[in-house]
């Protein structure tokens, strides 16, 4: 398996030296192949779909426009999703200062998009275990998210977050601690129930 | 393989195999038979099964085609280089033709349709040489809505008696338009190139986003609504100048509506249902689209800017559209979706002719 993964692996680095060589193919390639990922990641921070897409756009225009100064860049993953958080921390920061009061409205006129949020979440993932992890601090999420979903190090975590090392470390293992203390309470409440069922 | 037989639920979170199975269901066929058959194990895989998936939450649906959309967008959105053709209505030699296209398209519309004598009404003012950016106007006397495409590529839809005048080309860190009457923009994004609205004595600048203006020459007030984006609207120190007057701005987000006093310059400001200023269908249409057949496509984007599309309905009959246009203008939804199904498409006037090799 690791040896399927280094492969595409050095070919992304190929084509990231060819993109800050000025090849726009290995430029489109790049940001098709990292973009999922990366609105994935937004998510995590704002409903706002459509500020999402905008500081995607905004960050890889900015990375074309400064892909000569780019090429030391060797974790092109952590670096994209670096980036992007900055970005977005940023500019959500910026608009609640005009928009204290209406953070619930841009909920509102996020609602027609909700159909397309796929319903994927197993029937056997316990409403408990949501809660836990809805529960868990941001970062901890986070940190789980970038851990397991992306299968980021926790040098690259650190990197992308802006941590040391040992806090994300610190961040993992908590959070996973809470999640299996809660699915722990949910399976014994689950067994109750069947039990209530049976009889 | 592994020995699985001493794997605690922690060991299971980390395996990268059993992570790729949960996550992107690789090797599905191995692990549904691997499970039954080490039931002392069912439990750990069980649970870090629904921790893993707790982990990563909802996603949403993203499917390739709009992801090669927003590409297809970025790739767009770069400055132009010698070496890239320009799109057709950015390039150069094709400003004049489509100044003389419209023309044409309009002496062809008056033979056409009677009703369309008073319907198009274009000022081309300041034409030949001269210092002044060549200005065009366009009014719209018709009862119908217009669609008005700029030289950025952005799109405006009229409203009857709305009016609107816009250089021929664009200087380069700004791009202004005035605007007298009701429209609705969608305004191609460029944060290097600011757009600007003036209408009466208020300003609106934007990046790139969709709004509706109200500015009626009788009424006190101007009023606007943004659907998407971010809007900032501002006070001139007078009418006809381009001073900003200090203090008088506002940021406005999306469903957010401002009332400007064209007179005493105060804004006020609230939060609508639904970005609806002007009873346009631009401005509740999504456009979002699930398998939706092609025909049913265009006929939206013809109700919703009052362009006819051409195309051979058998050679689309088998095209279906899966995507989230969004608030790009007109030309951007065509390119993205002739892009998707694999066909071209060209203008003449308010048509366009869309030629397709089908969809199997």
């Amino acid at each position: 398996m690791k040896n399927s993964e280094r492969s595409p692996e050095t070919y992304l680095i190929t084509r990231w030296q060819q993109f800050c060589a000025g090849d726009k193919s290995a430029f489109g390639e790049l940001t098709e192949l990292n973009y999922a990922a990366l609105y994935h990641y937004g998510t995590r921070f704002t409903p706002d779909r459509d500020l999402i897409k905008d500081c995607l756009q905004d960050l890889f225009l900015e990375i074309w426009e400064k892909r000569e100064t780019l090429s030391y860049i060797a974790a092109i993953k952590p670096y994209l999703f670096q980036s992007l958080r900055n970005n977005l921390i940023r500019r959500i920061r910026r608009q609640s200062v005009f928009s204290d009061i209406h953070d619930d409205d841009v909920q509102d006129d996020l609602s027609p998009e909700s159909d397309w949020i796929i319903q994927e979440t197993d029937q056997l993932t316990s409403h408990r275990l949501k809660q836990a992890i809805d529960a868990l601090p941001k970062r901890q999420k986070e940190a789980l998210y970038l851990k397991y979903y992306e299968n980021l190090s926790y040098e690259e975590i650190a990197t992308v977050m802006g941590l040391q090392r040992q806090a994300v470390a610190n961040y993992l293992q908590y959070g996973i601690q809470k999640l299996r203390e809660y699915w722990q309470h949910a399976t014994i409440f689950l067994a109750l129930c069947s039990e209530i069922a049976w009889h | 393989m592994n020995n699985y037989s001493h794997f605690q639920v922690k060991d299971w979170l980390d395996d990268p195999a059993f992570q790729r199975w949960v996550y992107h269901g690789e090797q599905d066929a191995f692990w549904k038979e691997f499970i039954p058959n080490h039931p002392g194990q069912q439990a750990n895989i069980e649970q870090a099964r629904e921790l893993l998936l707790a982990i990563r939450g909802e996603l949403d649906a993203l499917p390739d085609s709009e992801v090669k959309l927003r590409v297809s967008e970025i790739l767009n959105a770069i400055p132009d280089e010698q070496r890239r053709a320009l799109p057709w209505w950015k390039s150069n030699w094709l400003k004049m033709a489509a100044m003389l296209l419209l023309a044409l398209g309009i002496v062809t519309a008056l033979f056409r349709e009677k009703e369309n004598l008073r319907n198009l009404q274009t000022f081309v003012a300041g034409l030949g040489d001269g210092d002044k950016p060549q200005l065009s106007e366009i009014y719209n006397e018709t009862n119908a809505i217009q669609l008005v495409n700029l030289p950025d590529g952005s799109s405006v839809i009229l409203k009857k008696h709305a009016r609107i005048s816009y250089p021929a080309a664009f200087a380069p860190d700004r791009r202004e338009v005035t605007l007298r009457g009701e429209a609705f923009f969608e305004v191609v994004k460029n944060p290097e190139q600011p757009f600007f609205v003036y209408a009466g004595s208020m300003v609106t600048k934007v990046k790139g986003t969709s709004f509706s203006i109200k500015a009626n020459d009788d009424d006190d007030d101007v009023e606007l609504v943004v659907k998407t984006g971010v809007v900032e609207v501002s006070a001139l120190e007078s009418e006809g100048k381009k001073e900003v007057r200090a203090g008088k701005k506002l940021i406005l987000k999306p469903n957010e509506q401002v009332t400007f006093n064209r007179k005493s310059l105060n804004m006020v400001t609230k939060t609508v249902q639904k970005p609806v200023l002007l009873n346009l269908p631009a401005e509740s249409q999504n456009f979002e689209f699930r398998r939706t057949p092609l025909a049913e496509v265009f006929a939206e984007l013809e109700k919703t800017y009052g362009i006819r599309i051409q195309v051979d309905a058998r050679a689309i009959a088998h095209c279906t559209l899966t995507a989230r246009l969004g608030d790009e203008p007109v030309h951007e939804k065509l390119d993205l979706i002739c892009a998707v199904v694999n066909a071209r498409y060209e203008t003449q006037g308010n048509a366009v002719i869309v030629a397709s090799d089908g969809c199997e």
